[in-house]
């Protein structure tokens, strides 16, 4: 019972919708299920991860469905576990959801849309191949169709919000103490209008008692990337680090510094083959990289800079990180670009999402 | 009245803003008070478009009188599009002596031996600049109206701005430009920016300078913000010595709009706490770029708020000092400007 007291006012607090004050659904109900404490999530970044490996993704993965995840850009939110979704009601779902932006509709929510005939048809479907790990459940895509303004009738209709659901190599032990009826999904991405977005968000915080929040990539993951990305250069070639800083002063002054590949790998590995890392294995070093490696690349970007500008970035902030295979901004905001190394970026930012569950 | 020179009359229109078009249409004085009067401002453009079309076409004008017009807008609304500063060299013994009258017919003259046929038209402002439109054409057509390069040249200095030039109009430009100012050369002067004046400013020094002083700073520290009485006294000497150094390295007062500054760093990597990079024969390759909605005054807070150490490094000094916001630096020094590059933005 004393479990169920502390958790409610946790879980009221962070919702803001209106099924929590309905009996059926309500906090204490919900909780009630929770027959046990889940793990807590950890209270930090890992400082260490594995090395990106190139992952046969294309071979496992639809091409379809991998060209609508790559190239876009993403804003993404974190989302708590989802009690009593079933990867087997995705067609059931597709009909509620659309049922339910038809309604909000009808109030008045603002989507392009020609008519009053034409609704919008919505579509769930599992993206196979992308998880590897047992306890990550299977990732799920979402996609609005509908007809846009100014078109003939007989035009076919064409995706207008596309969003995902994703669970990578999540945290295995706190997926493990969740209880059956919770599906762990954290990582939200969402690309298209505002509102459908909202609405989309809406529908499942109604249907399945979760709450959605912000996700930002914060400072530590962008230098993460940046450390990642390069790291697969030798692989593929990421055709440059560009790293966006911003500095506080008036008026805001933008730093832009794009290192060249090849010589931000090589300063990247220098940094690796530190004599004073020497000490760990062999083996061990190809395949992890610690936290301490990746700041002090970015330590050396830094003060290779301050040689020249007698200007220490350190005193802004890094705003945004690109190479070839993505960018990824401070806002939330990621680009995939090239598929062959998306598990490793999805990886992060799973464990990103994860750090900011609630419970 | 033809079609191209209706389509430069409505394109021209479009472009200029609905508050200035009064003000532009008086300066040009080419309206009869009548025909001024019939104008109502408060019509949507398409409606002025047409009324001017058909004033035109009870004026007689031509295409000359309509990029009279165009002129007329730009000079006075110099900061659009990206112009780029050039520098004429070595000047011969009688370049000082070059006198508009003189500079106009040479310029018009060697300009239509290089290129023909071209459209080319001069006028002085009232501050001793002297504003040059250019319509290319070539051997099968006509000069092109609709893409005119602006070509802005101060007498006496040897300073020159272009907009809108084409790396195969460029050539042409330039020994058009080198013949009639007397001299021998030019090359490209590595600043570039949307703000005209910003730049024109900034290369001829047209902005409060600070000097380096031996005694306390005469600068009063500007906004002081309330804190601890303690702390203000450690502070207040170093915090004044930064901002008389910011301030001797990019000016006192309001500066110049500069936009953005490149930097491609061609230099080692010198970092003795790690040898594999620093026993590298070959340069750290990297392209740093700076940008803001006026990035002197940023990169002056930077320097009297202490985020630059001061005294502020040549490197962001010299965007003043030199008047450049493009620079390649290598272990030599900053490199040779290339004549022919065209300045990344």
């Amino acid at each position: 019972m004393a479990s169920n007291v502390t958790r409610a006012p946790l879980v009221q607090r962070r919702s803001r919708s209106k099924s929590y004050l309905q009996p059926e659904r309500s906090c204490f109900g919900s909780v009630s299920r929770l027959n046990s404490i889940p793990a807590l999530t950890p209270r930090r970044l890992s400082t260490s991860r594995r090395a990106p490996r190139f992952h046969n993704i294309t071979e496992k993965v639809n091409p379809e469905q991998l060209a609508l995840l790559v190239k876009t850009e993403w804003q993404l939110s974190y989302v708590t576990p989802l009690h009593q979704f079933r990867h087997t009601q995705l067609r059931s779902y597709s009909r509620q959801l659309s049922a339910f932006i038809a309604a909000e509709k009808q109030q008045g929510l603002a989507v392009e849309v020609e008519g009053p005939q034409s609704g919008f048809r919505v579509s769930f479907s599992v993206v196979q191949g992308l998880v590897e790990e047992e306890d990550d459940a299977e990732t799920v895509l979402i996609q609005i169709h509908s007809k846009p303004l100014f078109v003939r009738q007989d035009e076919p209709q064409r995706p207008v919000w596309s969003g995902w659901l994703t669970c990578i190599n999540g945290n295995q032990e706190y997926l493990r103490s969740l209880p059956e009826d919770f599906i762990c999904l954290p990582l939200f991405g969402s690309s298209g209008a505002e509102g459908l977005t909202a609405a989309v968000k809406s529908w499942f915080q109604q249907t399945f008692d979760c709450c959605f929040g912000p996700l930002e990539i914060s400072h530590t993951s962008l230098q993460w990337l940046s450390a990642l990305w390069t790291d697969c250069h030798t692989e593929c070639n990421i055709q440059h680090l560009k790293m966006i800083w911003t500095l506080p002063v008036a008026p805001p002054l933008q730093v832009t510094y794009t290192v060249n590949p090849q010589d931000a790998w090589e300063l990247w590995s220098s940094v690796r083959k530190d004599p004073q890392e020497e000490k760990k294995g062999e083996e061990e070093m190809e395949n992890s990289i610690h936290i301490e490696e990746v700041m002090r690349f970015i330590q050396e970007l830094k003060s290779h800079f301050y040689r020249h500008f007698r200007l220490d970035l350190s005193a802004g902030s890094l705003n945004q990180v690109s190479t070839a295979l993505g960018s990824a901004k401070y806002s939330g905001r990621i680009k995939i670009s090239n598929s062959r190394y998306m598990i490793t970026t999805l990886t992060l930012l799973t464990e990103c999402a994860l750090l900011k569950m609630p419970i | 009245m033809d079609d191209s020179m209706k389509r430069l009359l409505q394109r021209l229109i479009r472009r200029i803003p609905a508050h200035m078009l009064r003000t532009t249409l008086d300066k040009w004085g080419r309206l009869s008070g009548a025909q001024q009067r019939s104008l109502d401002f408060t019509q949507p453009k398409w409606v002025l478009t047409e009324k001017l079309l058909a004033i035109c076409e009870e004026n007689g004008w031509t295409i000359k009188h309509i990029t009279e017009l165009e002129m007329t807008y730009v000079i006075d609304n110099p900061n659009q599009g990206m112009w780029h500063a050039s520098q004429l060299m070595d000047p011969e013994d009688d370049a000082h002596s070059v006198e508009l009258t003189q500079f106009k017919e040479q310029f018009k003259a060697h300009l239509s031996e290089l290129v023909r046929p071209v459209s080319v038209k001069i006028k002085k402002h009232t501050d001793e600049a002297v504003w040059i439109r250019i319509a290319w054409g070539d051997r099968f057509s006509e000069p092109n109206h609709l893409k005119p390069t602006y070509v802005v040249h101060h007498l006496q200095t040897p300073y020159v701005f272009v907009t809108s030039l084409t790396s195969k109009q460029k050539p042409l430009l330039s020994q058009a430009l080198v013949l009639s100012t007397r001299y021998q050369a030019i090359k490209d002067a590595n600043l570039s920016g949307r703000k005209l004046t910003a730049i024109r400013d900034l290369l001829m020094r047209h902005y409060q300078q600070v000097f380096p002083t031996k005694y306390p700073s005469p600068l009063k520290e500007k906004n002081q913000t309330v804190s601890n009485p303690h702390v203000e006294k450690e502070q207040a000497g170093p915090a004044v010595n930064r901002l008389q150094m910011a301030c001797e390295a990019f000016g006192d007062g309001t500066l110049p709009q500069l936009q953005s500054a490149v930097y491609k760093l061609e230099t080692k990597f010198r970092d003795h706490t790690n040898k594999i990079m620093t026993e590298r024969e070959e340069p750290f390759r990297c392209v740093v770029k700076f940008a803001s909605t006026n990035l002197l005054e940023s990169l002056r807070h930077c320097a009297s708020t202490g985020i630059a150490s001061t005294p502020v490094t040549p490197l962001l000094s010299s965007i003043p000092l030199k008047g450049k916001n493009y620079f390649v630096i290598t272990d030599n020094g900053p490199g040779p400007s290339s004549q022919m590059r065209q300045p990344l933005t």
